[in-house]
């Protein structure tokens, strides 16, 4: 039987299903009979479903943006090439 | 007509192809530009990461060997220059090495029951990032990389140039501080408690 330390210390291997069958089994018995871990085991589970819920929005990059990247990149191609750097004005 | 490989765009771009590495830089900049923002939290920061990371893989372009992929290359080149911005900033400097296994909240509300759209709240998303915000910046990188960004730990690993089980025992303790954050977010609401106790 699996102490509660064992479990929650395990709770991500868990979670990821990344353990073996009979560890998953022992996991899955005492959450189902330990109040403490279960409430663990359901906050963590929540925690990362939050997550995943709110990074779904895709960020945008901003207007401009891919513009000054190729500029900066110009500027590199010039320099690496032993041109003067343009005058700022 | 199939689309050219990055395999044979990195081929290009180390023989000065420009246009090769201009395409390389069209698939992966708003991949790029997400993970930045994702790290450093905010849209200059990000695109400070943006044109530092292509910068760094325009000029180490030649010397990039493929033992990894382009698009893990990148990545690690993005995680790495994102990471010296936000030590710069001096984020939380915890040594991660020091830190308890155990960080257990001792009262947590019973926020699990329901949906998630039904949780989903203005304050509770700001919450949620303070919580990323709060996390030292190695525990960050892993978490988004892992949690949000859906890769799997042996990406993560080769990302980071970390172990598998270094990555997975950072998982598991900024999971913990981040999930603690947001039942101290809870607790702190009306709803009803449940009390987490410690290992025993």
């Amino acid at each position: 039987m699996l102490t509660c330390k064992e479990v929650l210390d395990s709770l991500s291997d868990y979670l990821d299903a990344d353990m073996k069958e009979d560890i998953v089994n022992e996991m899955k018995k005492h959450i189902g009979s330990c109040s403490d871990c279960r409430a663990e085991f359901d906050t963590l589970t929540m925690t990362l479903k939050l997550y995943k819920h709110e990074q779904e929005k895709p960020h945008v990059m901003p207007v401009g943006c891919h513009d000054r990247l190729v500029k900066v990149l110009e500027l590199e191609k010039l320099r690496s090439k032993g041109a003067p750097p343009p005058k700022m004005v | 007509m199939p689309a050219v490989t990055d395999e044979e765009l990195v081929r290009r771009s180390k023989e000065d192809d420009e246009r090769a590495f201009g395409e390389l830089v069209s698939r992966y900049e708003s991949k790029v530009y997400s993970l930045a923002l994702r790290m450093v939290r905010n849209p200059e920061d990000a695109e400070d990461v943006l044109q530092d990371t292509f910068l760094r893989a325009y000029r180490g372009i030649k010397s990039f060997q493929g033992a990894s992929t382009f698009s893990t290359w990148i990545y690690r080149i993005t995680a790495n220059s994102a990471l010296m911005r936000l030590r710069k900033k001096q984020l939380p400097t915890v040594s991660i090495e020091d830190q308890d296994e155990r960080e257990t909240p001792v009262n947590i509300a019973d926020w699990t029951p329901g949906p998630v759209e039904q949780l989903m709240t203005q304050e509770l998303q700001h919450e949620m990032d303070e919580a990323i915000d709060a996390l030292p910046p190695e525990f960050r990188q892993v978490f988004i990389l892992r949690d949000v960004e859906e890769r799997s730990n042996a990406e993560v690993a080769e990302i980071l140039d970390l172990s598998v089980a270094a990555v997975k025992s950072r998982l598991h303790r900024a999971r913990l501080k981040v999930r603690n954050r947001l039942a101290g977010y809870f607790t702190d609401t009306e709803k009803p408690k449940r009390r987490i106790m410690g290992a025993h």
